[in-house]
């Protein structure tokens, strides 16, 4: 714009007005000239205001003076200015195209024109703008739907397993959200090349590849691209502007981005997020903002464009590796705690399992034992509980339980007492009320209590009234079997005992040598009847009585019998008798054999006699 | 490489070069590249030979692997004279489109002395034309190289 203003002023100056003329020195230079033609003539004879001045300038510049009127007319009206400028202004633009100042001059007037245009129908810029805008636009939200799928996909599939739980707990641990998570551990992807292709040609301008990567020869993989890219577009309609932007071969990927000179191909292994296709964008656009002159005219040459294979590498630095920590071998703590809580479990399982399997035979053992009725049975907060009826005579369950397994304080046990008329309980509460001497048996039969053996007739007289006393339905108490003890040899030998005495001289407190026989004959009775007496299960006291005649004092006479009897008992005990079989008394003369009218009687009075008592066991 | 169907073009390039891709790629995309670095006295030059799917119809023609190319071999089968006429016309057809551009023009089947369907008058008219035109033979290898060498200078001129 300054070079057109410039140029306007230019012009003006040269047509100035009259006045500027320098008429004087005009003047002077004619009579120069008229001098040198003339020499005779004087100087200074021209006056400054010749009217003949003019004629000369007009004879001189007539035509230039014309042109330059027509121009100044052109100049100073503004519409055939506006049309001789429009006549070229296409031509000045383009030839000032190749001066970078051109853009930045022309920026804000094209700002201001664009503006207005958007004010005044913004139709028209959207119109214009659609083919272009529309495309990226749709790329850029099919990126995001692909970029939110493909996290949504990660996310469901790893949501519910163990790595997904611990995902999770690393979620929670660093804040982040659980798909973020997701990804980072699932995206495992290698930028292995990148393909900088020149889009006219097919010619490679840069390739660089990871360390590890092979390909084929760049130059021919890029025009292969190239031609595949063409092959699409020509293929298929409605694509012509477009790239192919992705292809996939198993776990290979090809992405490209395309941008006005270039495009840009990485060859991607793995499973890369949605996001690099956005850094690769980057990365194109910034080598072209900065070598767009390089890259529109590439030639085939790609010396000089190292700083471009810098910004290539940073692409193949891409990349995100599997977290090996979790992938080195087998997860040995894993398995060993979840073994641990499965051996637990288990364990646990067998014990419960047990546990029920002893109760149950528990409870079907104490079913079966007389005197327990069981009304309720399960198990509660882990402990056993069991309810019923418990004659006080039945077992105790208690008792069994410490034989079945069962810890007792895991057991609950409430039980009501009562009576049970089973057989056996019927024989314990008779056992428990008789005590039957151990002459008497006691048993079941037939569903009734019989009692066998033999038993004084004091104890046959209660166990018959107990009988009598049981309630109705209760087993019938069979005493029948039972012998009364004074019915057999017992009383035979206490018989034969008490018809034995033990004569004395007078005055005397010593048996004569005459009785030996009689006291040898006594001991062996008295040693049968204790041996007897046990095997009945009856208690017998033998009572030595001494006896003395009448003859002499009273007092005398007691103490002689006593002594008397103490003495039979001390012969007693020499013959083997157990002296605690023996008791001793003295009687006197109080309890006469025969009256004393001779001393025949006297003599049978002199005497030791003996009493057998026989009764039930303390 | 552009010319008729069956004119040796996969041919012509396998004598020239070691390919990588297999010709499936002609059938497939309908393009098959291969490289050849060429030593020329002044400067190395990288051959990327383009060779397209030969069809007798020339409307079929991708034209678009043709974008960006600097030169072309036109090849011909010496022994039928249909398939000079189809290379006569892929040439107006490529200058049409994309302008002139150096080119070779060989006449393929050279070996086949017997059956050779074009005069040497022909030949002669299509040189005077400025063109570069040899006989090639695939086969033998005849004239192959040449034609690789002309057209890297050419293109690199």
């Amino acid at each position: 714009m300054s070079t057109s203003t410039a140029t306007l002023d230019w012009l003006l100056r040269l047509c100035p007005s009259d006045s500027a003329i320098d008429r004087k020195n005009l003047a002077s230079l004619l009579a120069e000239l008229a001098c040198s033609v003339e020499p005779g003539l004087s100087k200074g004879d021209i006056p400054v205001r010749d009217p003949r001045l003019e004629q000369l300038r007009t004879l001189l510049f007539g035509r230039e003076i014309e042109a330059l009127s027509r121009l100044r007319e052109v100049v100073e009206n503004p519409e055939e200015f506006a049309a001789a400028v429009g006549r070229v202004l296409h031509g000045a633009i383009a030839n000032a195209s190749s001066d970078e100042r051109l853009g930045p001059v022309l920026a804000p007037a094209l700002e201001r024109a664009t503006q207005s245009s958007i004010r005044k129908d913004p139709g028209t810029l959207i119109n214009v703008l659609y083919p272009l805008i529309v495309p990226a636009i749709r790329k850029s939200i099919g990126e995001t739907v692909d970029e939110t799928f493909q996290s949504l996909n990660e996310t469901l599939k790893h949501s519910l397993s163990w790595r997904g739980l611990r995902w999770r707990w690393e979620a929670w641990r660093t804040g982040r959200s659980f798909a973020e998570v997701v990804l980072k551990h699932t995206l495992v992807y290698q930028v292995e090349h990148v393909f900088l292709i020149h889009r006219h040609t097919g010619l490679l301008i840069v390739h660089v590849a990871a360390k590890e990567a092979t390909s084929q020869d760049p130059q021919l993989v890029s025009s292969m691209l190239a031609a595949i890219q063409d092959f699409v577009r020509d293929s298929f309609s409605g694509v012509r502007h477009q790239g192919l932007d992705t292809m996939q071969l198993g776990e290979l990927r090809l992405w490209s981005e395309q941008g006005p000179f270039a495009t840009l191909v990485a060859v991607i292994r793995g499973n890369p997020p949605e996001t690099l296709h956005e850094t690769l964008r980057a990365v194109l656009t910034s080598i072209h903002a900065e070598r767009s002159r390089t890259l529109e005219s590439f030639n085939g040459d790609s010396s000089g464009l190292g700083d471009v294979e810098a910004q290539l590498l940073e692409c193949v630095a891409l990349r995100q590796r599997a977290q090996r920590t979790t992938r080195r071998g087998f997860p040995w703590l894993v398995a060993l705690i979840a073994g641990a809580l499965l051996l637990a479990a288990g364990l646990w399982g067998l014990r419960s399992w047990e546990d029920a399997r002893h109760w149950d035979r528990y409870i079907s053992q104490l079913r079966t034992k007389p005197g327990i009725v069981i009304t309720e049975t399960g198990r509660r907060n882990g402990k056993f509980f069991v309810a019923g009826l418990r004659d006080p005579l039945a077992v105790d369950p208690q008792a069994l339980l410490l034989g079945s397994k069962i810890d007792p304080r895991r057991v609950i046990a409430s039980w009501a007492s009562f009576q049970g008329l089973d057989p056996a309980l019927v024989l314990e509460r008779l056992r428990a009320q008789l005590q039957p001497p151990a002459s008497v048996t006691l048993a079941v039969a037939d569903g009734r209590v019989v009692a066998t053996g033999t038993a004084t007739p004091t104890w046959l007289a209660r166990a018959r009234s107990a009988g009598r006393l049981l309630p109705i339905g209760a087993p019938e108490f069979d005493l029948s079997a039972v012998r009364d003890v004074n019915d057999g040899p017992l009383s035979k030998l206490s018989d034969a005992i008490e018809s034995r005495s033990i004569h004395f001289d007078y005055d005397e407190p010593l048996p004569p040598p005459g009785q030996n026989a009689t006291l040898d004959q006594v001991a062996k009775e008295l040693n049968e009847l204790a041996t007897l007496a046990a095997s009945l299960g009856v208690r017998t006291r033998v009572t030595l009585t001494g006896h003395s005649d009448s003859t002499g004092r009273g007092t005398f006479n007691l103490s002689l019998s006593l002594a008397r009897a103490e003495a039979v008992r001390a012969l007693l005990k020499k013959r083997g008798v157990d002296p605690d079989l023996l008791a001793v008394r003295g009687a006197g003369p109080l309890e006469p054999l025969e009256v004393e009218a001779s001393d025949a009687a006297r003599s049978v009075n002199r005497r030791v006699s003996f009493t057998v008592g026989i009764g039930e066991q303390p | 490489m552009l010319g008729g169907f069956s004119v040796g073009k996969t041919s012509l390039v396998k004598r020239y070069v070691e390919s990588i891709f297999s010709d499936s790629y002609l059938t497939t995309v309908g393009v098959k590249i291969d490289k050849k670095v060429e030593q020329l006295p002044d400067r190395v030059v990288s051959l990327v030979l383009w060779d397209l799917a030969g069809e007798d119809d020339i409307g079929s023609l991708r034209m678009s692997y043709l974008r960006g190319s600097a030169g072309y071999v036109l090849v011909a089968d010496g022994t039928r004279r249909s398939t000079l006429q189809v290379a006569l016309s892929l040439r107006e057809r490529v200058e049409a489109d994309y302008g002139a551009m150096p080119f070779v023009l060989l006449l393929n089947k050279s070996d086949l002395k017997e059956q050779w369907a074009i005069n040497d008058a022909e030949l002669e008219d299509l040189r005077h034309r400025g063109w570069w035109v040899r006989a090639s033979s695939a086969r033998t290898g005849e004239g192959v190289e040449d034609a690789f060498k002309d057209l890297a200078v050419r293109v690199t001129r």
